[in-house]
């Protein structure tokens, strides 16, 4: 390389380096559409939200900057925080079930056996099942007299009053029916992760005179972890912002942060502001659970080469 | 792995990498195109075709009915735009519409507790000057005051609907009690009589839960008290926080309390309520519930007409009767361009025969005073025992925030209910909350 | 690759063993089926045995008149043809450039990634009904408020994060020699794409193309707000509103809910054998 060359490389720097090389525009232009549609529709709405969380906002427009004024209310509110407390709960509760269970499931579909395909679509039911006809389903299945699980849960003695109007039973209810009904996502993309281990690795191990626990955590878990790390994110971020399944089972009773920034800005009047920074709130502490994926438990973001 | 040898004679050129591409994105844009063009269908019907949004229509088809005979009368279509069943999605969606300023629909079936809300963000038209005084009292008076707001009136009551009691006439007879109870105390010792002598397995069933229906219930107890919760002379007072209220509330906890109502019935809707007291054989003595549960008797699964009476609720002793007002107002919207064909559709739809024609074929009840008197009406059964009740309705309160005071009220309606906390504390707690409402407000 | 599979499992197991996996088997399947065998039982039970009692609805009679309100009603149907119109497209979109944009990702150099995924990932946190308005005044002014593409764009905007990670996810998995034994032939780096990667990764593929159908077809929020006509409704709008403003139909929604489920459920049957073959076993060997 003659030295003219090379101060051309240096100076046109990494934009010559990215756009210059047909190879790499290839590499964006495979990207652009997808990025351009979200940022596109999803862009302006959202900074535009976070533009009413600082402002004296209402429904009709923008009102005048009052910086962090609409935080400050909003965590002394305390239906946000106990929306806030039931979030939490509810998410650690019906992802580590669904975790747990979903793998065990996958670990149990991946074998073949007499029937496996039709169990694989049964496990599917509860997720394929749709989701405002179910929340309102269970509803009627968790309603005192009418309903079955009451009623059994009356029998066996177990609740002293009626399910749906206790919240900490209703928020039991919520995970419990979160998990049926989530868990066959988890279970799929397990399944998914699981099948493309392939088996001359275990025979390998068999081999070698590993049992099966250790089969288990040396070389399907490490093997898993991509997968792993991908769908229980996923899940987490899906869980955290739980709305249809409390609004429509608590009959708008029990809070998540959802329900509060829906209250807030869809029907209440005066508090469209905070619930704009309700949902700013929500969107960075996802971001920050994203960032711990990410960081401390080595989520690959496909950028490693 | 055979796809190797697919591959191998393929030329190498750059030329085709970028052809191949742009060729499979034109594929899926050009099926992107044609979807668009199946689905463009859509949107409004053009215009000289009015929309008249409103939820989905009874089961007998009273107002496709009546849209076709004014559809056939008119030079100009009438179209009946489907909105959700449920009030809050209703709502919600209206909101939306507004909010981004379009104005697809013109002549709105709105909610009562809606106009307030509607016209203090400028959304729906005055319609003072087209509804004047004169035309005004041909109105009852509850639904009217659901209309107006700071003085102005934005629309015209279209039907309405009032709180009942339901009672079980063979049930009573049989315990020897010949006549409904005229207070909350008689109701009680009723229930009490006829549930240990006949083995009915509730007292009475109302709606409990803690959603708008809620606070017509807790707001029943309250107006018939003595209580209210804004001042009827200034709403900007807030007024809930007095011993009439909270007694108010004591009795609606002492159902529950006292075992006259189930547990359960903090968490009752209108179909919960509905399927405990009409449903054969019947579990309830006496029952809270609109008007419109009349219409299950006679059906097959539910009990006959010659078991239930209805009527207005009971009181406390010595106050006035007191019901919550329901129904649905006719509104405008402000931004329609048609404005003058959507006060012909609504003179139309809120005109005594019309009004009368949806009365006699679904029992939707008439807002219009001198109906109430018509002998075909007279004989409806709601009517002729419940007429009362109708004359005697409360709206709940008019007021642009009425939406954030509903969610304080359901909330401590419920647990005052419950028994989470004494009525006292739910008045004092609903008095603060509201009071920073209509300061929040101002 | 049958062969892989079973030898995981089926020579160390004694009969005890497999007993007590079917067992367990067998409770799954019972508790992921029975609120839709519920479902079911509701649906062809008359309104009022349904609300008497759990015993009731167990027992009485059975009749039609729930499914005949069901489809007595055009709308539905047509709310059925919306549907599969709108999954099947927003599937379709959202596989074609999110795989593209996954590959590139995975597989492909260049800077940038981490704020790509991270931008991607982003629009997954925020809560959709927070703007919800602002998204209907930007699909008002384009015009397409009330027609498929007022729910095909969200959806796909909402889909494509997850599509694409999984993706991602399946793609780095797969050999890193693969497109340089493909180039050696003479195939261009699409061509690589198309021909080799794409079916090596069809299960991701596949699954991706499951849950983003069963994401579109589920939802909601979009569909509720942006859609005015009743012919335009999806059976996620259509099904609730078997109700008046006083009542609500359970048994027609009921008989709706069956409906809309039993396609999705023997959709999944015929595409989750794709998930099994096409496996990388060969890919190991070759």
């Amino acid at each position: 390389m003659t030295s003219a060359t090379s101060e051309k490389k240096r100076r046109g720097g990494w934009f010559r380096e990215e756009f210059g090389n047909p190879e790499r525009r290839l590499a964006y232009y495979m990207v652009l559409p997808a990025v351009l549609i979200i940022v596109i529709i999803a862009f302006f709405p959202i900074a535009y939200s976070v533009v009413l969380s600082v402002t004296d906002s209402t429904i009709t427009g923008m009102g005048s900057f009052v910086g962090v004024e609409n935080y400050v209310e909003m965590f002394k509110n305390p239906d946000f925080l106990e929306g806030l407390k039931n979030t939490v709960i509810f998410t650690v509760g019906s992802v580590a079930l669904e975790f747990v269970i979903g793998l065990g499931v996958a670990l149990a579909v991946n074998r073949a056996f007499r029937g496996r395909g039709l169990v694989r679509a049964a496990v599917l039911v509860p997720w394929a099942f749709p989701t405002v006809i179910s929340a309102v389903m269970w509803r009627l299945m968790f309603q005192d007299p009418i309903g079955i699980i009451n009623e059994t849960a009356n029998a066996l003695g177990i609740i002293s009053q009626p399910i749906l109007s206790d919240a900490t039973l209703l928020l039991i209810a919520c995970i419990l029916v979160d998990v049926w009904k989530t868990m066959p996502f988890m279970a799929l993309l397990l399944l998914a992760g699981l099948q493309t281990i392939p088996g001359e690795v275990y025979e390998a191990a068999r081999v070698d005179g590993a049992n099966v626990m250790q089969r288990f955590f040396r070389i399907t878990l490490p093997l898993l972890k991509g997968t792993i790390l991908v769908a229980v994110l996923f899940r987490t971020l899906d869980a955290y912002r739980v709305y249809d399944l409390f609004w429509v089972l608590s009959s708008e009773q029990l809070e998540s942060l959802s329900t509060f920034v829906f209250k807030s800005v869809r029907i209440s009047q005066l508090l469209f502001a905070q619930g704009n920074a309700a949902a700013v709130f929500i969107f960075v502490t996802a971001f920050i659970i994203a960032l711990i994926f990410i960081r401390i438990f080595g989520m690959q973001t496909g950028t490693e080469e | 792995m055979t796809d190797r040898g697919e591959i191998t004679g393929v030329s190498a050129s750059r030329k085709l990498n970028r052809r191949d591409f742009l060729k499979m994105s034109g594929a899926g844009l050009a099926g992107a195109a044609l979807l668009g063009a199946a689905g463009c269908g859509g949107g409004s019907s053009g215009s000289g075709t009015l929309i008249f949004g409103m939820g989905p229509d009874d089961a007998q088809g009273t107002m496709a009915a009546l849209i076709e005979k004014f559809n056939k009368q008119s030079d100009f279509k009438v179209e009946h735009q489907v909105m959700p069943a449920d009030t809050g999605s209703y709502f919600d969606k209206l909101k939306t519409e507004f909010q981004a300023g379009t104005g697809n629909i013109d002549v709105i079936g709105g909610d009562v507790i809606w106009p307030a809300q509607l016209a203090a963000n400028g959304w729906i038209l005055d319609l003072s000057d087209k509804f004047p005084a004169s035309e005004q009292q041909k109105f009852l008076e509850a639904p009217l005051n659901s209309v107006t707001y700071e003085g102005k009136v934005y629309g015209v009551p279209w039907y309405t609907d009032a709180g009942m009691l339901y009672h079980r006439i063979d049930l009573l007879e049989k315990s020897g009690y010949s006549e409904p109870p005229k207070t909350w105390d008689e109701l009680q010792e009723m229930a009490d009589k006829v549930t240990q002598d006949q083995g009915v397995k509730y007292g009475f069933v109302f709606q409990g839960d803690a959603y708008e229906g809620g606070v017509c219930n807790g707001l029943e107890y309250i107006w018939q008290h003595g209580g209210d919760v804004l001042d009827p002379s200034d709403p900007n007072k807030v007024i809930i926080d007095s011993p009439e209220s909270a007694a108010g509330l004591a009795t609606e906890a002492s159902m529950m309390s006292s075992g006259v109502s189930p547990q359960a019935v903090s968490t009752y809707q209108e179909a919960e309520t509905d399927a405990a007291f009409f449903q054969d054989p019947g579990n309830a003595v006496f029952a809270r519930q609109w008007p419109y549960g009349y219409a299950y008797l006679d059906t097959k699964g539910y009990l006959k007409q010659d078991q239930v009476g209805v009527g207005p609720l009971p009181t406390e002793e010595g106050q006035d009767l007191a019901s919550c007002l329901g129904g649905w107002d006719m509104l405008i919207n402000a931004q329609s361009d048609m404005q003058d064909e959507a006060w012909e559709f609504i003179k139309f739809m809120t005109a005594p025969e019309q009004m009368k024609f949806r009365a006699v074929r679904a029992t939707v009840l008439p807002t219009r005073s001198a109906l109430l008197e018509d002998p075909e009406i007279s004989k409806i059964p709601v009517v002729a025992q419940g007429k009362p009740a109708i004359e005697n309705t409360h709206a709940r309160p008019v007021s642009e925030y009425y939406s954030d005071m509903s969610l304080e009220m359901n909330e401590q309606f419920n647990a005052a209910l419950k028994g989470d906390v004494s009525p006292e504390e739910a008045v004092s707690t609903l008095q603060e909350s509201l009071e920073g409402i209509v300061e929040a407000g101002n | 690759m049958a062969s892989a599979a079973t030898t995981k499992g089926a020579t160390s197991r004694g009969p005890l063993n497999m007993i007590l996996f079917y067992v367990f088997l067998a409770f799954f399947v019972l508790v992921s089926m029975f609120p839709l065998l519920w479902v079911f039982r509701m649906s062809i039970v008359t309104k009022a045995d349904l609300l008497t009692s759990p015993t009731v609805t167990l027992t009485a009679p059975p009749v039609v008149e729930s499914y005949k309100t069901v489809f007595g009603n055009p709308d539905f149907i047509q709310a059925l043809v919306n549907s599969v119109i709108v999954s099947g497209s927003t599937t379709v979109i959202c596989l074609f450039f999110g795989s593209i944009c996954a590959y590139a990702i995975a597989r492909l150099r260049f800077r940038f990634k981490s704020p790509i995924m991270t931008l991607i990932l982003a629009i997954s946190f925020f809560p959709a009904v927070a703007i919800i308005a602002p998204l209907f005044i930007q699909f008002s002014a384009v015009g397409v408020i009330d027609t498929y593409w007022a729910m095909i764009i969200p959806d796909t905007v909402f889909a494509l994060p997850l599509t694409i990670w999984i993706l991602v996810a399946f793609f780095r998995e797969l050999p890193a020699d693969l497109e340089e034994a493909a180039k050696v032939d003479g195939a261009t780096t699409i061509q690589a794409f198309r021909k080799v990667i794409v079916p090596l990764a069809a299960p991701g593929v596949f699954t991706t193309a499951i849950l983003t159908f069963i994401f579109a077809w589920n939802e909601f929020l979009f569909a509720n707000t942006f859609i005015f006509t009743a012919a335009h409704y999806p059976v996620t709008v259509a099904i609730p509103n078997f109700a008046t403003v006083y009542t609500t139909d359970y048994g027609a929604q009921s008989a709706g809910a069956v409906v809309v489920t039993i396609p999705l459920v023997i959709l999944v049957l015929i595409f989750q054998r794709r998930i099994v073959s096409g496996l990388t076993a060969g890919a190991v060997k070759g």
